[in-house]
Formats: C-alpha cells, structure tokens, sequence
C-alpha cells in the first residue's frame, strides 16, 4: 500500500488559500533562462522561450505554481487582499509541503515551475528565509532544474537577496505604486527605499555574473532570467505619463526585463481607494501597449505622452495616437522604410516590419505581395504608400483618418480588450 | 513542361526532387506531384532512392539551415498534395541560403513555410499541454491526439526535461508511442491499446491541480473567449485540470 503523499486535506485547503491569495500577482513568465537537460540525477529544464501550460478561465497563461507560502501578514496594505485588517482564512506552508507540489505538478507537465511569494510574517527576514529555504531544498536537495521565480520581500537583508538570486531564475521585488506619496498613504509599512535598494542590488549582481561568466563559464548564474515588478493600476491618482516614466527609468537604469501592470481589483472598501465598479482593464491594456512601445519599438515615455496629455486615450492604441498627432511622418514608403520606421506605422508590429524587410530583398512588395506575406494592412493602409502608390486614396487628414478608424472598428465602441500580454514570448 | 511523379512518401518526395534538381538547370518548367495511379496520368515516375532523399537532405542542411529545419517540421504535417510546392521550396532555398524563408511572395515558399509553422506552433503548444499520469508501476503516460506527427520531436524535449522518471508517450491518432526508461529514448507502435491502471496517489496529486487551476483565475476577469483562443477546445480532452467540466 503506497503511502498518499498529502498527508491531510490540509494541504488541499492550504492550496486554495494561498492560489487564491497569489493570483492578484501578474508575472508569470517562464522565459529567458536556458538549462538544456535536468541536473544530474535531478528533474527539470527551462527554455528559452518559456512555455505556457494552462490557460485559466480569466485567460491568463499558467506556466508556473503560482502560490503564497503564507498570507499571514502583519502589514495593512489597503489595496491588498491579505491585508492584516482584513477577515479572511489564513494559512501558511511547510517548506515540504510547497515542495512536494512543485514536484508532483511537475512531473506530470502541469508547470515549467515554481513562483512563489508571501506576506510578510514576523518580519521581512524571518520571512524571506523561510522562502529561500524552498527554493533550497529544491535545488539542493531535490536537484530540481524547473524555472523558479522568487519575490524578494521588501527590507530583507543584502545577503539573503543575494542566496535567491543564486537559487532563482528570476527575482522580484514590487513597487506596488507608482509614487512615494502613495506608497506612504497605502501602504504606510513599506518604505521606497526598502524597495528600490535591492531592485539595484539585484541589477548590480545580474551585471556582475554576467562578466564573471563571460571569463569563467562555470561561474554561478545570478537570476539568469532578470528582474522585474509589479504596479498596481487605478488605486493612487497617478497619470499614465508618471507611471510610464517610471517604467522607464526602471528598464533604462535598473536594466528590469519586464515591469507589469495590475489593474486594481476592488478587495476593500478602505475609504483611502478610490470606489471602482470593475478593475480598469482598458487602462492596464493601453499601458502594457505603451511599455511594449518602449520595450520593443524605439519609443520613449516623452513621445508616447506629456504633461499636457498624460492620459493615455481610450479609444486609439498608443501608436495610433502617436501617428494621428504625427501627420508629418507619413506616408511611409513599405519598399524603402527602415526597420524602424516601419515599426512606427500603426497596424506593423515586430513580425510584420521583419516580413517586410525579409521580403523586399527579393523583389518590391506590392499592396497585393503584403497580403502574401501576411501583413494585416486593415489599419496600416492609412499611413503607408507602396511604390510611391497609396493604399487608400483620398484620406489624407489625421480627422479623417481617425473617423475611418473608429468606423471601421465599431463606431468608437471601446471592445473589451483580449490579453496583450503574451508572457510566454517575450521576457 | 517536363512532369514527374513520385509515390507521396517522404522518401520518395525527396529522392525525386533530388533528381530533378540534379538533371534539370531550370526547374522552373518542372511539376512534380504525388502518383494517383489514374489512367491518364501524365508524367514520368521517379522511384524511390533513400540514398538520394538523405544526400538531398543534407545538402540543404549545410547551404541552408533554417530551411532543413523548416522541411523537417513540413514532414511532420503529413500534408498530401505538395509535393510541387516542395520541388521550388527546396530549388529556391538551395539557391538562396537561409534568406528563403523571407520570399513570402513566392507562392511556393509561402505554402511550404505556412504548413511547416504550424507544425511547429502545434509542437511548441503540445510542451505546454500534454499531461502525464502516474500509473501503479510507477511510470508515467501522456495520451495525445495532435493534428501533427510531432511525437519525436516531442518526446525528445521530455528525455531532456523528466529525466529522472520512467515516461510513455501516446499518439492515439497514429498509434505511435514513445518510451523514456534510465537514458533510453525509443520509438514504436502500439496496435492495442488498454488504458492502464494509475497509481494510487494520482487522483489526489489531480485533485490538488484541478483546484489550483480553479483558483487561480481572478473571478472579475473572467474571459472565457481569450481561454479557449488560448486553449483551443481540441486538446481538452486529456488535459487534467478540463476533467468533467
């Protein structure tokens, strides 16, 4: 008679807790780390391009146990679920207990791996240390080679930031909001320094393996797979000019791989934060557009928005907006455009700007040829000639082109946005 | 026009097209396409030379990498009926290197390339989705039905990942099947199939899954349109956390 593995339903129960209680966080990314085989004796792998193995019925990806080791927390945070005020279950994890889910889950391929985060228990080190005691027994112990995402507790000491990153492919540490002044308001127990002094602690470390790697290849990996954080969305009076500023510097100066944006979900009638109906889902897709702007098409934070026009618009895609203030840049020319002019055009995104540029090499790309190659030029054609020709021939006006654009899409009605984010693909 | 016809086979498909790219200096006026044997089929036939399909292959291999490899997962799509298209994808990347698969334009390139990533999306998709379970001798079993013959490629990227465990794969669609046991890797097929008793621990270790599925969905942003784009609906018949829904 074999022996059940989950002693108790108790862990069943424990799951429940702290699934539902980490779900609030968005990061799920299982990319940007490469072991080719399982260590020795050992189980588990990361690829390079991470790999979804779920989608939940929000229609989010599932690549990693997503779990809280405890969400017993002494802070009171109001924005946050687990706040200490708050009259809801609580439960902690067994180092064993986080453990053996991961393998268990592992082996029968429902997870490429283990994000695990907590509430702050007796203090941010007692805390932090008990997490990295995971993600010890894993490594060491277990020989386990999955992906591990760790969140740093904010105000954890130097050396125990430094043993996750050796343990982890990718650590984080939360901003939570995007100022000071809200932190102070929300989130009194937390302090700005606390979080951006091992955000650059981190980048040093990350910078500093690479070096050492690229003299000795055996050196040991520093969260191969980066850093990066988390904001949460509409529940401080922040703009979209600060927040995206912010979001910014953090990849400019703190070298971040990805800043994620979370919209407020109501979880409190603390009358500190604002009275929502529903989270504002159309905000948070405008700026994951605005950030892949930034990441991935040569945009700054200043040509996207101003102080004048901080907000992002609701009805327009952030490089439609940048294009229709823009006339003097266009028409672009899809036979002559370098790759990065062809990325400014509203309606060409990375794959079509390499098709395009792949395809000329051969032969000029007629409007007929874009179709070939699988260009969408649903939205591109008011902004593009080919060979000197126009696609659309007598809409020159950004006021008429931005009419065209709402008519085609359902005169002006805002759809519900489907999920940007491709966690998967991109860091 | 000169026509050629081959028996369809991947072998033979390629060992006609390396005959042809060897006796004709413009394939341009080729067609090649798969012998029905009809009555008033037109065309010369090429027998099938192993010999000359794997010299083809690794030809392409050297002058152009991503091509071989886009021709490999093409295989695994198991299309019928392109063997033309096949002729001036291989006559095109051969002459023009890796660039090939930039010539969208060229409508042979398109057909080959478009067939060949989907195979590849479908491979990438099936890392994510396949679900082994325990069985009561301790090993593990994955059941698929994929519309692509991805098992190899497939099995070959869970002998780098679940090494410490013994693991089947299952095509039931094609009755193939894939075996991992202490280092070895082997392919065969399976003509019978019974479905084999599960450990005695699986339901629980399901259960745990099927509630972390459940519960880590925000209930405010339901989107059951994005899961199912996501998701598509084929392949929930043997994922675990879709049981009894």
């Amino acid at each position: 008679m074999e022996v059940t593995i989950f002693p108790a339903m108790n862990t069943l129960a424990k799951l429940q807790i702290l699934s539902g209680a980490a779900r609030y966080d968005a990061s799920c990314a299982s990319s940007g780390s490469r072991r080719e085989g399982a260590p020795p004796g050992g189980t588990g792998n990361t690829s390079q391009s991470g790999i979804c193995h779920s989608w939940s019925d929000d229609g989010r990806c599932i690549s990693l146990l997503k779990l809280l080791l405890s969400n017993d927390c002494r802070y009171d945070c109001a924005y946050c679920v687990n706040r200490s005020s708050n009259q809801v279950p609580r439960a902690s994890f067994t180092a064993r207990e986080v453990v053996d889910l991961t393998l268990e889950f592992y082996r029968r391929n429902y997870i490429e791996g283990l994000f695990l985060s907590s509430a702050v228990m007796q203090s941010p080190d007692q805390t932090m240390e008990r997490m990295v005691r995971v993600v010890e027994t894993l490594r060491v112990e277990e020989r386990f080679g999955g992906y591990i995402h760790l969140k740093i507790i904010p105000g954890s000491s130097s050396e125990l930031v430094r043993k996750a990153g050796f343990y982890a492919d990718r650590i984080s540490v939360n901003m939570e909001l995007p100022s000071q002044a809200s932190l102070q308001r929300l989130a009194p127990q937390k302090e700005k320094a606390a979080i951006l002094e091992p955000m650059a602690l981190i980048g040093r470390e990350i910078q500093e393996s690479l070096v050492e790697r690229k003299k000795i290849r055996s050196a040991p990996r520093f969260a191969p797979s980066g850093q990066s954080t988390q904001m949460i969305i509409g529940a401080s009076p922040e703009t979209d000019f600060q927040i995206l500023r912010l979001s910014q510097g953090l990849y400019k100066k703190m070298n971040l791989k990805r800043v994620y944006y979370s919209a407020y979900v109501p979880v409190s009638d603390d009358n500190r934060l604002p009275v929502i109906a529903s989270p504002p889902l159309l905000r948070e897709h405008r700026l994951y557009q605005a950030d892949w702007l930034l990441r991935f098409y040569g945009f700054t934070a200043e040509e996207i928005l101003s102080d004048d026009a901080p907000h992002l618009d609701e009805s327009f895609d952030p490089k439609t907006a940048w294009a229709l203030r823009h006339p003097e840049f266009f028409p672009v020319e899809i036979n002559r455009a370098d790759y990065g002019t062809l990325l400014r055009v509203p309606g060409i995104g990375v794959t079509s700007a390499k098709r395009i540029v792949a395809a000329r090499r051969f032969s000029l790309i007629t409007p007929e040829g874009m179709k070939k190659i699988g260009v969408v030029v649903k939205r591109a054609k008011y902004f593009i000639t080919c060979s000197g020709r126009p696609f659309e021939q007598s809409l020159h006006q950004p006021a008429q082109i931005r009419q065209q654009l709402l008519l085609g899409e359902g005169s002006g009605e805002v759809k519900l946005p489907r999920q940007l984010v491709l966690p998967g693909l991109y860091a | 026009m000169v026509k050629y016809l081959c028996d369809g086979t991947s072998d033979g498909t390629l060992s006609a097209i390396g005959l042809i790219l060897q006796e004709h200096s413009d394939p341009g006026l080729v067609t090649l396409s798969e012998r029905e044997d009809t009555l008033f089929e037109e065309g010369m036939f090429i027998a099938t030379d192993p010999l000359k399909a794997e010299d083809l292959f690794s030809r392409l291999k050297e002058k152009a990498p991503d091509a071989a490899r886009t021709l490999y997962f093409f295989m695994l799509a198991e299309q019928e009926g392109m063997a033309n298209s096949l002729l001036h994808y291989i006559e095109q990347a051969l002459q023009h290197g890796d660039k090939v698969n930039g010539y969208l334009t060229h409508p042979a390139v398109r057909d080959i390339v478009t067939v060949s990533r989907k195979a590849a999306r479908e491979l990438h998709r099936m890392k994510g989705l396949l679900r082994f379970e325990k069985l009561r001798d301790g090993a593990y079993l994955a059941q698929m039905e994929p519309d692509h013959n991805i098992i190899q490629p497939l099995a070959y990227h869970f002998s780098r990942r679940l090494r410490a465990q013994h693991w089947f794969l299952y095509d039931r669609k094609r009755r193939t099947a894939s075996s991992w046991n202490k280092g070895e890797l082997r392919f065969g097929t399976i003509e019978q199939f019974t479905t084999p008793a599960l450990s005695e621990d699986e339901k629980e270790v399901q259960a745990m899954w099927q509630a972390f599925f459940k519960t880590i969905a925000i209930p405010d942003r339901k989107n059951p349109r994005l899961q199912k784009s996501n998701m598509p609906m084929k392949y929930w018949k043997y994922l675990t956390e879709k049981q009894g829904e």
